[in-house]
């Protein structure tokens, strides 16, 4: 510790590089993390906020939400504690309280308001009636929607008034927005259908099922997050990129440390002709590295922190603490496993050819 | 019990199809007290073998041993636990921490061996002068300066023994005599076994025993002679 930190004191430049080389390396895995995981997030966490287990979709759907059609009575043979009916379909709105009558990509989830589907209302109200609508925050921190704002929809003659605001609410991508599930009969099928027979989508399913038909599929959540069009090949995509960048980190950093050892090669040659330990040289090279990665680390973890609040909210960047800390753990091993890699230079260092 | 012990020791180099005899067959003895003086010509083997006294290289035959101990065949990590402890190591090259401070440099050994009593920093500083330094770095000491620093440090952990390798190459006199009399000062008031190499020839008056190595030979030479011979020239001088 004492060698350690009166080196990086006296030569600050040269520290503080190698520390900014930590902070850039960090920060950038982060990031990428960052952007993976609020990408991730933006294709399931309409889904997540079920908190449910399972999902019943007709079979010939292959787990596709949208293919997959459901006549309402079918919930009534369905055996289970808690279940509700999940119609959802894209859609384009147009904010008709706005001049630019700007177009937003939307997905409507209808639901029954009484269902354990409802979100959770952080501003006005659930949705009362067929012509009204609640949607995710995000269209008002984006686009200006605002409570009251009436929205028509492409290519269709129905208008909705939005009610309340839900936080987290995104479905493939997709704000979402929560409907009956008689306007999105009308959405999907221009006519309402308030009979037995109405088509929906699928039945979700909180806790134990005990019995369901036999034309339906019973999908669970998580694989059904999976099955989401373009979600595992976007986790897949942004997981081998995250992992190569670690390893490809890792590297960069064992080869910094080794690098900045063998520079040091003659002052360790003389702390061995002091009779200074070759264990206490290692052993402060170690806790030198570990010092400058953990600055460097925290650093890029809080700029990581700061850039979630900074970056525009079209920006899929979210962060997760876990994740945070998962890669903070991780770069610390790799610094410092790069600075066991040198341990053997350091021990093989020949006092009398460092003096001489 | 010597402080120091060469038995049947000898160092070779081998420079591609020629070997190098830096040392030729060596049995001599360093008794605790005893401030002993090496003299010799350039590339004669000084430096061989005081680098072999203080286990900085292994001799090719033969055994050195450090207060009875094999020191020669003991392990690099014994050997580097021994040196810290027994022996303050003056080097011909400067051998201070370039990114320590004049008082880290002390301060360094009080955090490898927090457990030992060490000699008083300011009485060492003030001894060799150098107590107005103590903040600086060794970048920004003259030569003579880092060579007093070295010795404060060499003596600071209070060594058995200790092996100088000219210790007062770029100090003026003045100041050269100074060093080489806290030495024997050491080596009187501590009992402390003391080699130091040098080139000067009038400092050997501080010294009990003066070898001189000439291509690898260690001979001893008559102490008294020789410093009544410099002493006499000195006067001349005056
Ligand atoms: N590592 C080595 N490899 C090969 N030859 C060496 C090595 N170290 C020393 N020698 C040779 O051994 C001989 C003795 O060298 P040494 O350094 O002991 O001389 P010295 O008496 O200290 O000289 P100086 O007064 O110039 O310091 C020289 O001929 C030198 O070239
Ligand atoms: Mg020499």
């Amino acid at each position: 510790m004492f060698l350690a930190w009166n080196e990086i004191k006296h030569a600050k430049l040269r520290y503080s590089l190698v520390m900014g080389v930590m902070f850039l390396i960090a920060y950038l895995v982060f990031f990428l993390t960052g952007l993976a995981y609020g990408l991730a997030q933006d294709n399931r966490t309409a889904i997540d906020k079920w908190q449910a287990d399972t999902i019943l979709l007709s079979k010939e759907a292959n787990s596709n939400l949208n293919m997959s059609m459901i006549a309402r009575k079918e919930l009534d043979n369905v055996d289970a504690k808690n279940k509700a009916l999940l119609a959802q379909t894209p859609g384009v709105i147009v904010d008709n309280s706005s001049e630019d009558n700007e177009k937003i990509d939307v997905s409507f989830l209808g639901i029954e308001a009484d269902s354990f589907l409802a979100p959770k209302i952080v501003e006005g109200k659930m949705f009362a009636s067929n012509d009204e609508v609640v949607a995710d925050s995000s269209v008002k921190e984006q686009y200006g929607i605002k409570i009251g704002d009436e929205l028509s929809l492409s290519g269709n003659e129905k208008k909705l008034t939005v009610v309340g605001f839900t936080e987290n609410a995104k479905f493939s991508v997709s704000p979402v927005l929560y409907t009956s599930i008689n306007a999105f009969q009308e959405i999907r099928f221009e006519k309402e259908d308030t009979s037995e027979n109405a088509r929906i989508n699928g039945i979700v399913i909180r806790g134990p099922l005990a019995a369901y038909p036999d034309d339906l599929e019973k999908i669970s959540v998580g694989n059904f997050i999976n099955d989401l069009p373009g979600y595992s090949a976007q986790v897949l995509t942004f997981g081998f990129m995250i992992g190569f960048l670690i390893v490809i980190a890792a590297i960069v950093i064992g080869i910094f440390v080794y690098v900045l050892t063998m520079q040091k090669q003659k002052i360790f040659g003389v702390m061995k002709a002091q009779g200074i330990s070759s264990g206490y040289i290692a052993k402060s090279v170690i806790v030198q590295t570990f010092l400058l990665a953990f600055v460097g680390v925290v650093i890029g973890a809080l700029t990581s922190i700061l850039t979630s609040f900074l970056l525009p909210a079209a920006v899929p960047y979210q962060n997760n603490y876990l994740f945070l800390i998962g890669v903070s753990i991780l770069m610390l091993l790799f610094a410092v496993s790069g600075a066991l890699f040198s341990v053997r230079t350091i021990v093989k260092i020949d006092p009398l050819k460092a003096i001489g | 019990m010597s402080a120091i012990e060469f038995i049947d020791v000898k160092k070779q180099f081998k420079d591609g199809d020629t070997t190098i005899e830096a040392l030729k067959t060596t049995n001599f003895k360093v008794e605790k007290g005893e401030f002993v003086a090496i003299i010799g010509p350039s590339g004669s083997g000084k430096s061989t073998f005081l680098t072999l006294a203080g286990g900085l290289q292994s001799p090719t035959e033969g055994q050195v041993k450090i207060n009875g101990e094999n020191f020669s065949e003991e392990k690099e990590k014994t050997r580097a636990k021994l040196r810290f402890k027994k022996i303050g190591f003056i080097l011909q090259a400067s051998n201070l921490i370039p990114f320590l401070s004049v008082e880290n440099q002390l301060k360094l050994v009080d955090k490898i061996s927090s457990k030992e009593q060490h000699l008083s920093k300011d009485k060492l500083f003030n001894q060799l002068g150098v107590s107005k330094l103590v903040k600086k770095y060794p970048e920004e000491l003259s030569g003579g300066e880092r060579q007093r620093v070295a010795i404060a440090r060499a003596l600071y952990n209070d060594p058995t023994i200790i092996l100088a390798d000219e210790p007062t190459a770029s100090l003026d006199s003045e100041r050269a005599f100074e060093v080489v009399e806290i030495l024997a000062k050491e080596s009187k008031e501590k009992n402390k076994a003391i080699i130091m190499v040098t080139h000067d020839i009038r400092l050997v008056q501080y010294c009990d025993r003066i070898i001189e190595i000439r291509d690898g030979l260690m001979v001893e030479k008559d102490a008294e002679k020789i410093k009544q011979k410099y002493a006499r020239e000195e006067d001349n001088e005056n």
